[in-house]
C-alpha cells in the first residue's frame, strides 16, 4: 500500500514537473510562422499553425475548433497587417485569454520592422482588395523572414525570459542560414534576373523584387476579382509580346484561366508554394525557396 | 617660485583646451558620422511608410439591404423598399473589452417613416478568468443557429416560418447580460452560455413580464471537426420568460449543421445542410399548448460566387397546435465580391388556416430580390 502510495505521489511529482518545467504553447496563423516559431523555439515550443499551407490566408473559416487552441495558447504570432483581418479577430476576441489579446506580452506581429511595399495612400475598394496597410505577403521575402524571426524572438523572451540565450542562439543560426541559403537562391536566379512573368494574383511582389523578377501582369483583372474573358484577351497578347514563358499561380487557385492562357501562348503554368506545407515537400520556410527557385529556373531555361 | 606655479598653471590651462580641442573635433567627427550613416541609411533604405489606416476611430461600415418584394396574397402585389440600412461600430475599448454597436434605420410598418433603432450595443469582456466571457447590454441571443446571425449575413432573404411564428422577424434581442464559459474540453468545442434578460417587448412567445420573470437562456455548443473539410455542429438551446397573459412559456431549441468546405479550395466550393427545431410548451390563463416548428436547409456553392439554397418550413403558433403552415424556398445568390451580393428567392407557403399575417389566404406565392451592398471596415462574421 505504501508503496502505491509513493508511486503514485511519485507519477504526480512528474505530472508536475512537467506542468511547471513548461512547454510554450504557440499559435502561428500560417505555416510559416510556424515554421520560423520552431526554429527559433526548438523544443521549449509546442505550435500550431491554423491556415494550411494549401489555403487561401485571407480566407479562412474561423472555426471554434481553433478557440480551444488559441484559449491555452502563451504566445499568438500574426502575419499581420490586415491579411487575417476577416479571421483572426473574431478568434482572438472568443479566446477569452488576456496573455494573447493585441497589446500584451503574448501578441506577436509579426510585420513590426518590415520594410512594405505598395502601400497606397488613399483607399478606394474600386480598385478591388486593396490592403490599407501595404502588401501583406512579405514573407516571400527571405530577408523579411529574418525580421520575423527577430518578432518571434522578441515574443518568446517576453513569454520566456530564462531561455533568451537559446532563443538568441538559435536565432543567430536561423539568420546565418538565411544568408547562406540565399547567396546559393540569389546564384540560381542570376542567370534568369529581369525575367517577364504573369502571375494570377498580387502576391509575388517581394519575392520579385528580391530575385529580379517582373511581374507584367496579373490574370485577375483587380485584386481578388476572378478572371474575365477581356483579361485573358489582355494577357495573351501580353505573354506573346513579351515572350513570357511562366505564368505563376498558387495552391488555392483553380488554374483552368491560367491553363487558357497557356494553350494560347505556349507559356507554362507553375503553382508555387505560397507558404510552408503548400505541397508534401515543401516542409519548411526555407523549402518554400528551394522548391519555388527550383521550379522557376527550370521552367524559365 | 611665483613663475614656476605660474608656467605649471599655463601647462595646466593649455593642456586642458587642447584635450577640450580634440574632444570638441571627436565629438564633431562623431556628429559628421551619425549624420552620414542617417543620410546612407535613408539613400539605401527609405523611411517605413506610415501605416496610413492607424486611427483612433472604431471600424465603421454602413450595409444596405434594398429589397423588391413580390406576393400573391395582396391587392398591391410589388413594393421596393429599402428594407434596412445599418451602421456598425465596433472596437476595443481598453485592455479589458471590446464595444459593437449596430444602429438600423428602417421604416416603421405603422407610420411609414424612417426611424433609427439600436439593434444592437454591446460590451464584451476580453480578460475574464476562468475561461469566461461577459456579455452586457443590448444583443442578439445565443438563441439557435440564425438568432444571432445578421439578416444580411444569412443567405436566404426571409426568415424560415417556424422563426418568425416563435419568436417574430427581429427574434430574440433583447437588453441584458450574457456570460458565456468555455468548457475545458480538448477533444472538442464546447460553450456554455446563460442568459438573463428583461424580457422582449414585442414577440410572438415572450412578453415583459409586470413581476419578477425574467427571460432566461442557457445554450451548450457543440461543435466537432469531423474531417479537415467537413464539421457539425450541435446546439441545445432552452429559454423560459413571461408570455403575453403573465404566465410562462418554455421553449427547447435543437440546432445541427453540418458544413463541407475542402480547405484548399474553400472559396470556390461548399456544402450546408442546416436544421433548427423548436419545442414550445406555452402557459395560458385558460390553456397549455404544446407546439412545433422547424426548418430544414441545403445550400450549395456552385461556383465561387455562385449559391443556390433550399428551404423547408413547418410550423404551428405558440398559442395553437391545430395551426400549420408550410413553405417551401429556392435562393439563387450571386456573390460578387465579399462586400455586395445579390439573392433571388421564390417561395411558396400553405397554411391549413386562414390568419392575420398571411393577409387570410391560405395558399400564396412570394418572390423577394436582395441586393446586400457593404461600405467601410466590416467585420468578419462567424463560422
Amino acid at each position: 500500500m505504501k508503496r502505491k502510495i509513493s508511486l503514485i505521489i511519485a507519477a504526480m511529482a512528474i505530472m508536475m514537473t512537467k506542468v511547471f518545467a513548461g512547454t510554450i504553447h504557440v499559435v502561428a496563423t500560417t505555416q510559416d510562422l510556424k515554421s520560423i516559431a520552431e526554429f527559433i523555439g526548438g523544443n521549449k515550443v509546442d505550435v500550431f499553425g491554423i491556415a494550411t499551407g494549401y489555403q487561401n490566408p485571407h480566407f479562412v473559416d474561423p472555426k471554434p475548433s481553433y478557440i480551444i487552441k488559441l484559449s491555452n495558447a502563451d504566445v499568438f504570432i500574426t502575419v499581420g497587417l490586415d491579411l487575417e483581418t476577416g479571421w483572426s479577430p473574431p478568434l482572438l476576441a472568443s479566446s477569452r485569454n488576456p496573455k494573447i489579446q493585441k497589446g500584451n506580452a503574448g501578441y506577436v506581429d509579426a510585420s513590426i520592422g518590415v520594410q512594405l511595399m505598395q502601400v497606397p495612400s488613399s483607399i478606394n475598394r474600386g480598385e478591388g482588395d486593396i490592403h490599407i496597410y501595404g502588401n501583406p505577403h512579405y514573407w516571400l521575402d527571405p530577408l523579411n523572414g529574418k525580421q520575423i524571426a527577430r518578432n518571434i524572438c522578441d515574443g518568446l523572451e517576453r513569454i520566456s525570459p530564462e531561455n533568451k540565450f537559446f532563443f538568441e542562439a538559435n536565432l543567430k543560426t536561423f539568420n546565418e542560414t538565411i544568408d547562406t541559403k540565399l547567396k546559393t537562391w540569389n546564384a540560381q536566379m542570376a542567370k534568369y534576373k529581369g525575367s517577364k512573368i504573369i502571375a494570377y494574383h498580387n502576391e509575388w511582389c517581394y519575392f520579385e523584387n528580391r530575385f529580379g523578377l517582373q511581374v507584367v501582369d496579373f490574370l485577375e483583372p483587380k485584386p481578388g476579382i476572378p478572371p474575365t474573358p477581356s483579361q485573358l484577351v489582355k494577357i495573351i497578347g501580353e505573354v506573346k509580346d513579351n515572350h513570357i514563358k511562366v505564368i505563376i499561380s498558387s495552391p488555392y487557385f483553380t488554374t483552368s484561366s491560367s491553363d487558357v492562357v497557356a494553350k494560347q501562348t505556349g507559356a507554362k503554368v507553375l503553382t508555387l508554394a505560397t507558404s510552408a506545407g503548400a505541397f508534401d515537400s515543401v516542409k519548411t520556410y526555407f523549402d518554400v525557396f528551394d522548391y519555388n527557385i527550383h521550379q522557376l529556373t527550370n521552367a524559365l531555361q | 617660485m611665483r613663475k614656476k606655479i605660474f608656467l605649471a598653471l599655463l601647462f595646466l590651462l593649455l593642456f586642458y583646451a587642447a584635450r577640450a580641442q580634440t574632444d570638441s573635433t571627436r565629438a564633431d567627427s562623431l556628429l559628421l558620422l551619425q549624420i552620414q550613416n542617417q543620410l546612407q541609411q535613408q539613400a539605401s533604405a527609405p523611411a517605413a511608410p506610415a501605416r496610413s489606416a492607424a486611427s483612433a476611430n472604431p471600424d465603421i461600415s454602413a450595409i444596405g439591404d434594398f429589397r423588391i418584394n413580390y406576393t400573391s396574397n395582396q391587392k398591391r402585389n410589388f413594393n421596393a423598399e429599402l428594407h434596412e440600412a445599418e451602421i456598425s461600430l465596433q472596437s476595443v475599448v481598453d485592455p479589458y473589452a471590446r464595444a459593437d454597436f449596430f444602429i438600423s434605420f428602417s421604416r416603421n410598418a405603422e407610420t411609414g417613416e424612417f426611424g433609427a433603432e439600436v439593434e444592437e450595443g454591446y460590451l464584451t469582456t476580453l480578460s475574464l478568468p476562468g475561461h469566461l466571457q461577459l456579455k452586457a447590454g443590448k444583443f442578439k441571443q445565443m438563441l439557435g443557429k440564425i438568432n444571432s446571425v445578421h439578416p444580411h449575413a444569412l443567405f436566404f432573404v426571409d426568415m424560415p416560418n417556424a422563426y418568425v411564428r416563435f419568436f417574430g422577424e427581429e427574434g430574440l434581442n433583447d437588453e441584458g447580460i450574457s456570460v458565456s464559459w468555455l468548457l475545458p474540453n480538448h477533444a472538442f468545442f464546447q460553450e456554455l452560455t446563460l442568459e438573463l434578460t428583461d424580457g422582449p417587448r414585442d414577440n410572438p412567445s415572450f412578453a415583459r413580464s409586470t413581476e419578477n420573470n425574467y427571460l432566461r437562456l442557457v445554450k451548450l455548443k457543440n461543435f466537432w471537426d469531423l474531417t479537415s473539410n467537413a464539421t457539425l455542429e450541435l446546439g441545445l438551446t432552452g429559454v423560459s420568460g413571461a408570455n403575453y397573459s403573465q404566465h410562462s412559456t418554455n421553449i427547447g431549441a435543437v440546432d445541427l449543421t453540418y458544413k463541407w468546405k475542402p480547405v484548399q479550395f474553400n472559396t470556390y466550393k461548399s456544402f450546408t445542410f442546416q436544421n433548427e427545431f423548436y419545442f414550445s410548451r406555452a402557459d395560458y390563463l385558460d390553456k397549455t399548448v404544446k407546439s412545433i416548428g422547424w426548418y430544414s436547409l441545403i445550400n450549395k456553392q456552385v461556383s465561387k460566387r455562385t449559391f443556390v439554397t433550399a428551404r423547408y418550413d413547418y410550423t404551428n403558433l405558440p398559442s395553437s397546435k391545430q395551426f400549420v403552415e408550410q413553405a417551401a424556398s429556392v435562393t439563387l445568390g450571386w456573390y460578387a465580391t465579399e462586400f455586395q451580393k445579390i439573392e433571388l428567392q421564390g417561395k411558396y407557403t400553405t397554411a391549413n388556416e386562414e390568419d392575420e399575417l398571411n393577409n387570410f389566404k391560405k395558399n400564396f406565392s412570394s418572390v423577394f430580390l436582395r441586393w446586400i451592398f457593404v461600405i467601410g471596415t466590416h467585420g468578419a462574421h462567424q463560422y
